[in-house]
């Protein structure tokens, strides 16, 4: 096939093949940053949570006084407890995807100088790490003399499991069982390592610090009141969290139950991507409908310059080309010009990238959606050419003899 | 001329209906697609009180009266006041007109206990009802007298009001709100600002302003056990319970917006208020310097946040995407006209100018976008329709208006119009003689 003819003949064409290329290019570039956001979505949605997700439940009391709160504490749990199905309730001050209470600053050394970041501490009472399901991988789960009574935000300090993620952050390489490090005035030293536990609130961080969780123990108390986690058979969840809220409101009625956080965990994960995926499913629709527009304006200009040339066809096609001849001459073309397109593309892409960096947080575009984008498109390109240049294959030669 | 026009655009439609088709509905679905963003963009932005929100600004400072070693730096303006900081503020009277509020969400009942609601509503300290343009339908606010003796004042919106008594005019009868009875002096209408924007710490995750029911005297409603929503910045030794307390005297839960007419008003409250905290500094209540700056409305707004992100994001897809349609249908338009080179010509070579062939085929590009703005109607439509029904906070922004309908029929023209302008200025270069020769 040549090329020469082709690009004489789009010369002759050039305000045409400049709009399309330039089509091309800028549905290059919105299909590149469009899909990269829609993948990191995706992949925030999907985070682990470390968490036996299905078999949990949380339940929030607020609008009671401090000097009420032994009180209903013990009403609550009682109550809680006494629902068929649920299998454990343990007090706890924060929960994965729902209520965040632990959120604070830390440093690796006594003085504060070393800061090592915001994480978010898991206060749990007796058997609370067990009913979250999170996996020890070194090191151990707490003891019993672990768990310490506390007056105040979190206990003075004590004996701590921390992810994997979290200690790769504070001692990269090092073996963290048995380091320290210092919130306030309090200290901790790591006894266990747990393979993961999402902070509550993912949304609002990055990647890596998605999982910067430490655990813990704590007698339950005063100050570990109103938030409790719910174990209970996945299947039933549905049933036992509405008899436990039921419960509740019947032994405690003076509080306030804060439903939006009374949830499964399941529910409360589903809650706290809504925006993403609603997001997600937009920007589908967006890469749907841009896709058709282009591949209808290919259509559109393919069948109008077959038409045109349906003598120039039939003349070719006399003077002894083949079907396949014109079939892959109006072929070679789209690829040209849908070529043409893709190298401005990637130029676009990368720019509109830049601006999405700028005002919308989004990390750089990785350089393999490129290649993966060209390719669409050209696939794209050829199957909208398909029908106009078989039309144009099927142009007789006896076209030639004849005037316009 | 320009029917004659008309006349040629509507002849030249009907030869090629598919590809016709093809150009308006192009345009129609990017038209829509931009539609259905600028609406809720437009929805979310713009003023939240017209008229009002303008002059306001917010006063921040960083007013911690303790040392916090887990946040020593003041990294985000912070707007919080204790009373004592709130009132002389107020007091001071050195705006056109300032207030200090604080979002509440409690039960509000007849005093016989018949009827009652759990309703959000204000609490204040100064003229809030003057100052932010809420409009009365019976009675009067509150006045200076009665906020210094703490008297137990309120003003009820009219459903409210509905609702407990079964009449609107509920002026003189009396409510219960916390441990107290306070009696109505005026009933306003249903009232909220357009997006949120007083608050925003209490009213996290609403875009969209909601309905404020009742107004009250910050320190009568203490008196009585009615607090804030949250107990907001609490120093040490505060109550753990922070739900709708009462128990405030050790935090930070004020907010203080004050209305400011030009920018050298501005300036000089800016420097009243630093100096203000200045002193506090200098003796020792204020342990950090406090960084004071006053926020106007939109940058308070964007600086928390209120309007999501995906918004703006959805804006600029939606831009690009009609972009693509517009070259889109330009490239269909330029082979469309050059192949009907030989018409021009002929017109041409009969006298027409250049001028006369551009216009024509702008006529016809034009009445292609107006088509496409017609269809873009229902497909706006439909858009809005599909965002309503997303779990998104900014769903109820998702309504067709006026404007709306306005800014498409200008959008659609203009479409058009762009569209034709390459295409149409090619088409009119060509030379007579030549073409003919061609024909």
């Amino acid at each position: 096939m040549q090329i020469q003819p082709i690009l004489a003949a789009l010369r002759r064409h050039r305000l045409a093949t400049a709009l399309i290329a330039l089509e091309i290019a800028l549905a290059c570039a919105v299909l590149c940053n469009a899909c990269f956001i829609i993948a990191q979505r995706v992949s925030a949605m999907h985070i682990v949570s470390g968490a036996d997700e299905a078999a949990l439940a949380s339940v929030q009391l607020t609008g009671y006084d401090s000097a009420q709160a032994a009180d209903v504490d013990a009403r609550a749990l009682a109550a809680l407890r006494a629902v068929p199905g649920v299998e454990s309730v343990s007090p706890i001050n924060s929960i994965p995807f729902g209520s965040r209470r632990g959120t604070a600053g830390i440093s690796t050394d006594a003085a504060g100088e070393h800061f090592g970041g915001v994480i978010e501490f898991y206060v749990g009472g007796p058997g609370s790490l067990e009913a979250l399901g999170a996996k020890v991988v070194a090191g151990r789960a707490p003891q019993p003399d672990d768990f310490r009574a506390f007056t105040g935000f979190m206990p003075d300090g004590g004996s701590v499991q921390i992810t994997r993620a979290l200690a790769e952050h504070l001692w990269p390489g090092a073996d963290p069982l048995g380091k320290e490090f210092w919130s306030l005035k309090s200290h901790y030293r790591v006894v266990g390592v747990l393979k993961d536990l999402v902070r509550p609130d993912p949304t609002g961080w990055t990647p890596e610090q998605r999982q910067w969780s430490v655990f813990l123990p704590a007698q339950p108390g005063p100050y570990l009141t109103g938030s409790y986690l719910l174990r209970a058979n996945p299947g039933d969840m549905p049933r036992v969290m509405r008899d436990a809220l039921a419960a509740v409101a019947k032994a405690v009625p003076e509080v306030v139950i804060d439903r939006e956080a009374s949830q499964s965990v399941s529910d409360l994960r589903h809650d706290v991507f809504k925006n993403d995926r609603v997001m997600a499913a937009m920007l589908v629709g967006v890469i749907f409908a841009m896709l058709m527009v282009t591949a209808l304006g290919i259509v559109g200009l393919a069948s109008f310059w077959v038409q045109q040339r349906r003598r120039q066809i039939g003349i070719r096609r006399a003077i002894g080309a083949t079907r396949r001849d014109i079939l892959h001459y109006f072929q070679t073309e789209n690829f040209l010009i849908v070529g043409g397109g893709i190298a401005l593309g990637m130029v676009l892409a990368f720019a509109l990238n830049l601006v999405l960096m700028k005002h919308y947080e989004l990390p750089r575009l990785p350089l393999y959606y490129l290649p993966v984008a060209a390719l669409a498109l050209w696939v794209l390109g050829q199957l909208a050419v398909l029908g106009p240049a078989l039309r144009a294959a099927a142009v007789p030669p006896v076209v030639a003899t004849r005037s316009v | 001329m320009f029917r004659y026009y008309l006349d040629l655009a509507w002849r030249r439609c009907r030869q090629g209906p598919s590809m016709v088709l093809l150009l308006v509905l192009t345009m129609a679905i990017g038209i829509a697609s931009c539609m259905t963003a600028l609406t809720i963009f437009g929805a979310l932005s713009g003023e939240p009180l017209p008229g009002i929100s303008p002059y306001l600004h917010v006063v921040t400072m960083d007013a911690r009266q303790a040392v916090d070693a887990n946040n020593n730096d003041y990294d985000k303006p912070d707007a919080y006041l204790n009373l004592t900081d709130a009132k002389a503020l107020v007091d001071a009277q050195r705006a056109r007109q300032q207030v200090a509020l604080a979002q509440s969400y409690t039960l509000v009942g007849r005093p016989d206990g018949k009827q009652s609601d759990q309703v959000q509503g204000l609490l204040a300290h100064g003229p809030l009802l003057a100052m932010l343009g809420v409009p009365l339908r019976h009675g009067r606010p509150w006045t200076a007298e009665e906020q210094a003796a703490q008297a137990p004042v309120v003003v009820i919106d009219s459903e409210l009001a509905q609702k407990l008594f079964g009449t609107e005019d509920a002026v003189g009868r009396s409510v219960s709100l916390g441990s107290g009875s306070f009696r109505v002096v005026g009933v306003s209408a249903p009232w909220k600002p357009r997006t949120q924007f007083l608050d925003v710490q209490r009213n996290q995750g609403n875009v969209l302003g909601q309905p404020e029911q009742f107004f009250v005297p910050a320190q009568a409603a203490l008196a009585a056990g009615v607090g804030p929503l949250t107990a907001g910045e609490c120093g040490k030794g505060a109550a753990v319970v922070s739900f709708q307390s009462a128990e405030v005297d050790k935090c930070r839960w004020l907010e203080v917006w004050v209305a400011l007419d030009t920018p050298a008003t501005v300036a000089a409250y800016d420097r009243f208020v630093a100096g203000y905290a200045d002193a506090q500094h200098a003796a020792g209540r204020f342990v950090y310097p406090p960084q004071v700056a006053l926020y106007g409305v939109p940058s308070w707004m964007s600086m928390n946040h209120v309007v999501p992100d995906d918004v703006g994001l959805n804006l600029a897809l939606a831009g690009a995407f009609l972009l693509l349609c517009l070259v889109n249908v330009a490239g269909l338009l330029a082979a469309r006209f050059l192949r009907r080179q030989a018409d021009v010509t002929i017109r041409r070579a009969l006298g027409a100018s250049r001028r006369d062939v551009f216009a024509q085929h702008l006529v016809e590009t034009g009445v292609l976008g107006l088509i496409g703005g017609a269809l873009a109607l229902p497909l706006t439509w439909l858009g809005l329709w599909i965002v309503r029904m997303q779990p998104v906070a900014y769903a109820d922004a998702a309504h067709f208006s006026v404007s709306a309908f306005a800014a498409l029929l200008l959008l659609s023209l203009v479409v058009g119009l762009v569209v034709g302008i390459l295409p149409a200025w090619r088409v009119c270069r060509q030379p007579p003689a030549m073409q003919i020769k061609l024909g």
